[in-house]
């Protein structure tokens, strides 16, 4: 190794110990640095957080939002929310099509960096801006896309499987089942989550230096070897990350599954925000739907706990 | 303190994700409606397509002439998401003084008190001439609060040209002359692979609703102040069993899953390969877009009944006219409507190809083929369960919808069909 490679010395080691007896007022200064953004976090967050825990313990129809009344009725939204068998149909619905589509976005996403890493640089280029194109089509345009591609009489997709021989696929429908349509919105979100994955993964692998991997090389290690031992430890703590914010992402997604079939067919694609928007918005129950989005916050805390619990515990934001 | 405020970081993230759906209060001032001065401003807001333009110009311009110092802000609103807009509009402290409401949505707003009671306006506004189907969605436990504007119903849009070529000399008077014609036009024109007697796409409820009408059923019944769902009756069942025969008999590609929205119908009709469509007669316009010859091309007949020599029902869409309680001009507002309602006025909306909500005379309809035929259809028309829950179907997940859908492409027989849609319609609006 050339000696030029040494690395720096940490910024630790090298940092000035704060002399005793400083002013108080230097010492706050940094605290009212953070203050415009601290309350701007609890003015625009913190706000409208309380106001839903507040709107879910009243009774806010069209009525009351009219006349400006206000009734408490306690509990009985939430009474109401968890004693519905649908209410608990769809949480379960929710919770293994998040995991489903975040599972494939995160192997995808793995599979496409590494892609990425072996690619001669033409080859790298093209993928790439083809990637972000696919990230940066605004989502109802792909999801009319693949409204059109998936169509029962007139899409590309029946068509071709016909062509190939598969002639059970003429006029076969999609949509017809709650299954198969998650299915479709899933591949769809997949499709949008990709390169966004792809992006921040490849990001983590090019700061492997080749020296590793050439190591890695000499001392015979297989391509499978090279993976767990040279670029996992790198991208492990952005892997973290991404699936993190993944969860949060996939567990909200709203504009795709109501634009494909509005939860349909017979209920069976509905999710959570979905039924959040039919009580809210199209019925007008706006407490019942503050109850159900309180539930949809204290479900992604307890799944997101331990990621946050990793930020709080970790000195340098390192995580693993 | 850092790590509370990564906590704080975190929390906020998790925040984030939901917060955005959950919308906002609303004021939790007790504002009394009607108590503000009027600003000299008429707010109104209607719907695109609904009035047209050189209506509502002349409208506004004597309004104004007859009211020194007052100015009308005439808005066009857009149906798509006009419910939010309405509630969040009706819920401000500037709400329009006049609104456009579809009829199916009426009861919904007129049952939760935020339109304001017209049942003492109702001589002043023609209330003699009012057309019966709408003028029920307007009203709720007895009270006034929707004055009927316009409606529109369906009719079978055909093409003269092809039905001449089949040999069939007028058109259908009954069901099983309907199911005749459409084997004529399927034996003539069949050897074109894109050829459709009928278009029907699976999930068009609202021809769905004659059908059931037609043979005796009905969606729902009143049951005192609540309503229980009757889709699992003979009636409804034979009204679903025609549409299938309807569908197989023509063959149509139209998609099982999805409404006549999506693909727009008329556009289907423009393309030429369609010899029949169930439509209002506007969306004849929207097809000559594509192909200009088809409006001469163009005939319409009613929906045929399974008795011959009569009409089928017909769901009759359209809209009401409201004041909201919040208005602060409603007298201004109520001198608004009585012009509207007035007859020369609804004799320009007639000619404009509607069904005029506050007259009856129809006869400058008679001029044009396709409305003419809407018009006397119009006299058979009836109107979905005025339930104040019914918009929770259309804005939501509509089971007759799943109901079609599930029936036509072989999912669910007919009973499971018809006894889990009427669970569903249960659940909504039960």
């Amino acid at each position: 190794m050339p000696a030029g490679a040494t690395p720096p010395a940490s910024p630790r080691a090298s940092s000035v110990k704060p002399k005793r007896g400083r002013g108080i007022g230097e010492r706050t200064v940094p605290y009212l640095l953070i203050l415009p953004a601290l309350v701007a976090v609890l003015v625009l967050l913190g706000w409208p957080t309380l106001q839903l825990l507040g709107i879910s313990f009243r009774k806010l129809d069209l009525r009351e939002l009219v006349t400006g009344k206000t009734v408490w009725v306690g509990f009985d939204n939430y009474k109401q929310t968890l004693s519905d068998p649908a209410f608990w149909e769809i949480t379960v619905r929710t919770l293994v099509f998040t995991a489903a589509v975040v599972l494939a976005t995160l192997i995808v996403g793995l599979f496409v960096a590494l892609l990425m890493r072996h690619l001669g640089p033409v080859v790298r280029v093209v993928l790439q801006v083809t990637l972000v194109l696919a990230w940066a089509t605004p989502v109802i345009a792909t999801t009319t896309v693949f409204q059109w591609m998936f169509d029962q009489q007139y899409g590309i997709l029946n068509k071709t499987l016909d062509r190939l021989g598969f002639h059970g696929f003429i006029g076969f429908s999609w949509f017809s089942t709650g299954t198969s349509t998650l299915t479709v919105i899933g591949l769809l979100i997949l499709w949008q989550g990709v390169p966004f994955v792809a992006f921040t993964l490849y990001a983590g692998l090019i700061g492997v230096s080749k020296e590793q991997y050439e190591a890695a090389g000499i001392d015979g290690a297989s391509a499978w070897q090279t993976f767990w031992a040279v670029s996992w430890p790198a991208i492990r703590p952005i892997m973290t990350m991404v699936s993190f914010l993944s969860v949060l992402w996939d567990f909200k997604v709203f504009a795709q599954v109501w634009a494909i079939r509005q939860g349909g067919p017979d209920g069976g694609s509905t999710t959570l925000p979905i039924s959040l928007y039919l009580k809210g918005i199209a019925s007008s129950h706006f407490g019942a739907s503050a109850a159900i989005a309180t539930l949809m916050l204290i479900m992604l805390t307890l799944i997101t706990a331990r990621y946050v619990q990793l930020l709080v515990r970790s000195k340098e934001a390192d995580l693993s | 303190m850092k790590r509370w405020l990564k906590l704080a970081a975190g929390a906020a993230a998790v925040t984030l994700a939901t917060a955005g759906c959950a919308g906002s209060g609303g004021t939790d001032a007790g504002a009394a409606p009607s108590a503000a001065p009027s600003d000299g401003t008429l707010t109104v807001w209607l719907m695109t397509g609904s009035a047209p333009d050189t209506l509502t110009g002349a409208l506004n311009t004597e309004f104004e002439s007859a009211h020194p110092g007052v100015k009308v802000k005439y808005e066009v609103q857009q149906w798509n998401g006009i419910q939010q807009k309405l509630t969040t509009a009706l819920a401000g402290d500037d709400a329009p003084d006049v609104i456009e409401i579809g009829n199916t949505q009426t009861p919904a707003f007129a049952s939760q008190g935020v339109l304001a009671d017209l049942s003492g306006s109702v001589n002043d506004l023609n209330g003699a001439q009012w057309l019966a189907g709408l003028k029920a969605s307007g009203e709720f436990d007895g009270k006034t609060y929707g004055v009927p504007f316009y409606a529109a119903n369906r009719e079978v849009l055909y093409r003269k040209d092809m039905f001449e070529q089949a040999g069939i000399a007028a058109p259908p008077t009954s069901d099983a002359e309907w199911i005749a014609d459409i084997a004529k036009l399927k034996a003539k024109f069949g050897s074109d692979p894109d050829f459709q007697p009928l278009y029907l796409p699976g999930q068009y409820w609202y021809s769905l609703l004659s059908f059931i009408w037609d043979n005796g059923g009905d969606v729902a019944k009143a049951d005192g102040k609540s309503f229980k769902s009757t889709l699992d009756s003979a009636g409804a069942k034979a009204g679903l069993e025609f549409y299938k025969q309807l569908v197989d008999a023509s063959g149509t590609t139209a998609p099982k899953d999805n409404d006549e929205a999506n693909p727009a119908q008329a556009g289907i009709y423009g393309g030429g390969k369609v010899a029949m469509f169930i439509g209002a007669p506007y969306e004849v316009a929207t097809a000559a877009k594509t192909d200009p010859s088809l409006t001469a091309k163009t005939g319409a007949f009613p929906i045929p009944s399974k008795t011959a020599g009569q009409t089928a029902p017909v769901f009759l869409g359209g809209s009401n006219l409201a004041i909201p309680v919040n208005s602060k001009d409603q007298a201004l507002a109520k001198d608004y409507l009585k012009l509207l309602s007035g007859a020369k006025y609804q004799t320009q909306l007639a000619a404009a190809g509607y069904v005029p909500g506050t007259s009856t005379d129809v006869s400058a309809l008679d001029s044009d083929p396709l409305a003419s035929v809407m018009a006397k259809a119009s006299k058979n028309g009836r109107a979905v369960p005025a339930s104040p829950k019914w918009g929770d179907v259309e804005s939501g997940q509509n089971p007759l919808k799943d109901m079609l859908t599930a029936y036509l492409t072989g999912k669910k027989s007919l009973d499971q069909a018809t006894s889990d849609a009427n669970a569903a319609l249960d659940k909504l609006i039960g």
